[in-house]
């Protein structure tokens, strides 16, 4: 209990001390390895999905100069197999997800007026799995080594005796070893949202990006276990000799399809939500309103995350099956533009009813609404089962979903990039460059990705690495290969415009854009322990709601200050009503020694070093009990307290 | 003054409510794993009839159960919406109600969206023959 004066009212300067004393890190070695403070693990979580975006991209790069034009020499086939399937691999896997998780990591506790995620400590073992599970991934391209069976590797080919060496068993270790920070992640999120949110947030009154931050999560706990069949059984089936995907030895090659595409549907939701959320987070403080019709938008979001799991077999409506069981899926992919659409009139109400600040997030959000529709329209296409038998595996799909995912994912991520750069460095951006990156990357996306739809309906199969010339296809795949060099640049002023604002970039204050959500209630860049006294929340739009505000200056009370100790306030999960206080970890080494003991074991397996595996076992059943030993808590928190 | 329902009550309350937003999503679950499971298994079998039964009728009581569940739910769905509308205007000043109404809200619509997908598969059944390729 604190021992000041502030039950009548307001934090002083020793709860305060007593605070940076419980929260701060010190700035060493040490301390970089063993953080779970959830904004520098954000943080991370960003720069590396940044890094792995980057690889990924400048593969995308090299397969379009191959394709500049017909029969070019740049890449042998081989190569080309490679890079569009890490290209493909990591975009999904080790960009999007992750930069999405990492938005997540750092703004939910500060949205949701808490001072850090559930699990601090399983937060940072879920980022040093993701970038270990990268590199796994990524160091097996210089050895020639890397996936070659596109991101979806569909058996029969992805098995041994039609794709000999390590290359689809880089693919399967390396999502393995991914999933499980990508669960841990999940699993911490919503965890986070339902015990931690301040009181008096109750359901109708969290931000609409924690909806959809949680509503992914419960995607990714559902989806991915099918996935991680598939790929223990692919694993099992091309080192072992099982026959889950061998006909000939009682499989099936279609398991693996339904299997991949349970998680893959709702993937591409997974990969979007969080993008949506940042829409809906960025656009009141450049509309100057809420957006329009809250609960709506968070009927779609749960109906999107429902939904999403009853459409996978449109992706194989060219199998064979039974035409009614298409059916089934069909309706269902029809349904499921209705709430995608509600969100989009929804944002276009609030741009109408509100009033336009034209800076550079909200020219992303504009640019995303545009790109996502007309993604979305083509999607709508595809609910149609003659159309899609039609346009099956040609570049038509690869124009579909590269509009869905740029447009759904990368344009909010760019908004979401320059919307909270003041809140996670302090410094403000450069407007003017800012823009030019916009407009580049608005342009270059279109001149890239557009020609891909006319020369899929000519005829251009996906996945070839080469074309002979006079199909009509040579204009559509210059033209394609123009645009990707313009959005090449477009990033690149990005990056620099980042660069710049950490170098040399203006302060910023605590809330530059007037924002409605708590973290611009925070200072810019945050407290180790995000607020000095965690807010009592009385509206959905906290931040420009006077009582709100009181509740952490004069109306401040000891039991939202907690001062005594590393702690957070734990609340119910319906109306956020105040429970108790809870002590959260220290910083600690376990979460990498044991990341890093599952390394060795992906490693060993990989390379058939079984011994080796088995000494990683054991070091992870021996970090794991250290990690979980009971420790003694205060009677308070054991609820013994007289 | 208003008397505080025991726990039995708020229990079944809650539970009550849970249906009425969610109820329309388990149904359309139940709905599209058992139609579909029952048409690709039947006809992979080279069947059309399950235990004696003619495929087409399976595949009905397959969406008509669901297609009942949904409603029900729906009902309550509005039925919560009505109450809390009752009591708002009664100026009941309960955190819970600004929370009930918007669960009520959520659930009314997502249960009209489950409701369609559910009849649009009906008709599917009612339009094909199940095993056609």
């Amino acid at each position: 209990m604190s021992t000041t004066t502030s039950t009548a009212g307001g934090i002083d300067r020793d709860d305060l001390a007593r605070l940076a004393e419980h929260w701060d890190e010190p700035r060493s070695l040490r301390a970089w390895f063993t953080t779970v403070d959830h904004k520098k693990i954000g943080r991370r979580y960003l720069v590396t999905a940044g890094f792995f975006f980057a690889l990924a991209g400048l593969s995308a790069l090299v397969m379009r100069t191959q394709l500049a034009r017909p029969e070019a020499g740049v890449l042998s086939p081989d190569e080309y197999n490679q890079l569009f399937t890490m290209h493909g691999t990591a975009m999904i896997f080790l960009f999007a997800t992750p930069m999405l998780f990492g938005f997540g990591n750092f703004l939910v506790p500060l949205m949701i007026g808490s001072r850090d995620m559930a699990f601090p400590r399983l937060n940072a073992f879920g980022y040093w799995v993701f970038l270990f599970a990268g590199l796994f991934m990524w160091a097996s391209l210089p050895f020639g080594a890397a996936p070659n069976n596109g991101w979806f590797a569909y058996a029969p080919l992805n098995q041994e005796q039609h794709n000999p060496g390590l290359h689809m068993d880089v693919y399967a270790l390396g999502l393995l070893f991914l999933g499980i920070s990508t669960t841990s992640g999940a699993i911490n999120f919503i965890v986070t949202a339902l015990k931690l949110r301040a009181p008096g947030m109750s359901l109708n009154r969290v931000p609409l990006f924690v909806w959809a931050i949680v509503a992914t999560a419960f995607m990714v706990v559902f989806a991915l276990p099918a996935l991680n069949a598939d790929n223990a059984m692919l694993f099992l089936d091309r080192r072992f000799g099982t026959h889950f995907f061998d006909p000939g030895g009682g499989g099936n090659v279609l398991l693996w399809q339904h299997l991949f595409w349970i998680f893959g549907h709702p993937d591409v939701y997974i990969i979007v939500m969080p993008g949506l959320g940042i829409v809906s987070a960025v656009l009141p403080a450049f509309t100057r309103r809420g957006v329009v019709g809250y609960p709506l938008i968070v009927l779609a979001i749960v109906a999107i995350s429902i939904v999403s799991f009853g459409v996978w077999v449109h992706h194989m409506f060219a199998t064979g099956l039974p035409q009614l069981s298409y059916s089934f899926f069909s309706a269902a992919s029809t349904i499921i533009t209705i709430p995608s659409g509600i969100q989009i009139f929804a944002w276009l109400a609030t741009m109408l009813l509100g009033r336009l600040v034209l800076r550079t997030p909200l020219l992303f959000v504009i640019g995303f609404i545009v790109t996502f529709v007309l993604g979305g329209f083509t999607g709508a296409m595809f609910a149609l089962t003659p159309f899609d038998q039609q346009v099956t595996d040609s570049y038509f799909v690869v124009a579909h979903f590269h509009y869905v995912l740029l447009g759904g994912a990368l344009f909010p991520i760019l908004a979401g990039i320059y919307y909270w750069l003041p809140k996670i460095t302090g410094r403000m951006y450069h407007e003017g460059l800012a823009r030019w990156a916009f407009w580049l990357f608005f342009i270059g996306m279109h001149v890239t990705f557009f020609p891909m739809h006319l020369i899929g309906l000519f005829g251009m199969p996906r996945r070839v690495y080469t074309y002979r010339g006079g199909l009509g296809w040579d204009v559509g795949n210059l033209i394609s290969t123009i645009g990707a060099y313009l959005l090449a640049v477009s990033l690149l002023l990005t990056l620099i415009g980042v660069v710049h604002a950490v170098r040399r970039g203006r302060p910023a204050p605590a809330d530059p854009w007037e924002g409605d959500t708590l973290e611009w209630s925070a200072a810019s860049p945050p407290e180790p322990y995000n607020f000095p006294v965690i807010p009592r929340v009385h509206s959905l739009h906290p931040t420009w709601d006077e009582r709100t505000a009181e509740s952490t200056t004069t109306g401040a009370t000891e039991d939202r200050i907690l001062s005594e100790g590393r702690r957070t306030l734990f609340t119910s999960e319906l109306d956020a009503r105040s429970e108790r206080a809870a002590e959260m970890p220290e910083p600690s080494f376990k979460p990498l020694v044991l990341a890093g003991a599952l390394l060795v074991f992906f490693i060993s397996m990989l390379l058939a070093w079984y011994p080796i595996a088995i000494a990683a076992v054991v070091t992870v059943a021996a970090t794991l009990a250290a990690w979980l030993w009971p420790v003694r808590r205060p009677d308070e928190e054991l609820g013994v307290a007289s | 003054m208003s008397v505080q329902p025991g726990p039995r009550v708020r229990l079944a309350g809650g539970l009550l409510l849970w249906y009425g937003v969610l109820g329309g999503a388990v149904a359309w679950a139940v709905h599209v794993l058992a139609a579909w499971s029952l048409d690709e298994l039947a006809c992979a079998a080279g069947s059309d009839h399950v235990s004696g039964i003619p495929l087409w009728q399976a595949l009905g009581v397959a969406v008509l159960v669901p297609a009942l569940a949904a409603l029900g739910s729906l009902l309550v769905a509005a039925l919560v919406w009505q109450r809390t509308a009752r009591a708002r205007s009664a100026g009941t000043d309960n955190p819970a109600l600004g929370r009930s109404r918007m669960l009520a809200v959520v659930g009314i619509w997502a249960n009209l969206l489950f409701l369609a997908i559910i009849v649009l598969g009906g008709v599917a059944v009612l339009v094909f023959p199940p095993c056609q390729r």
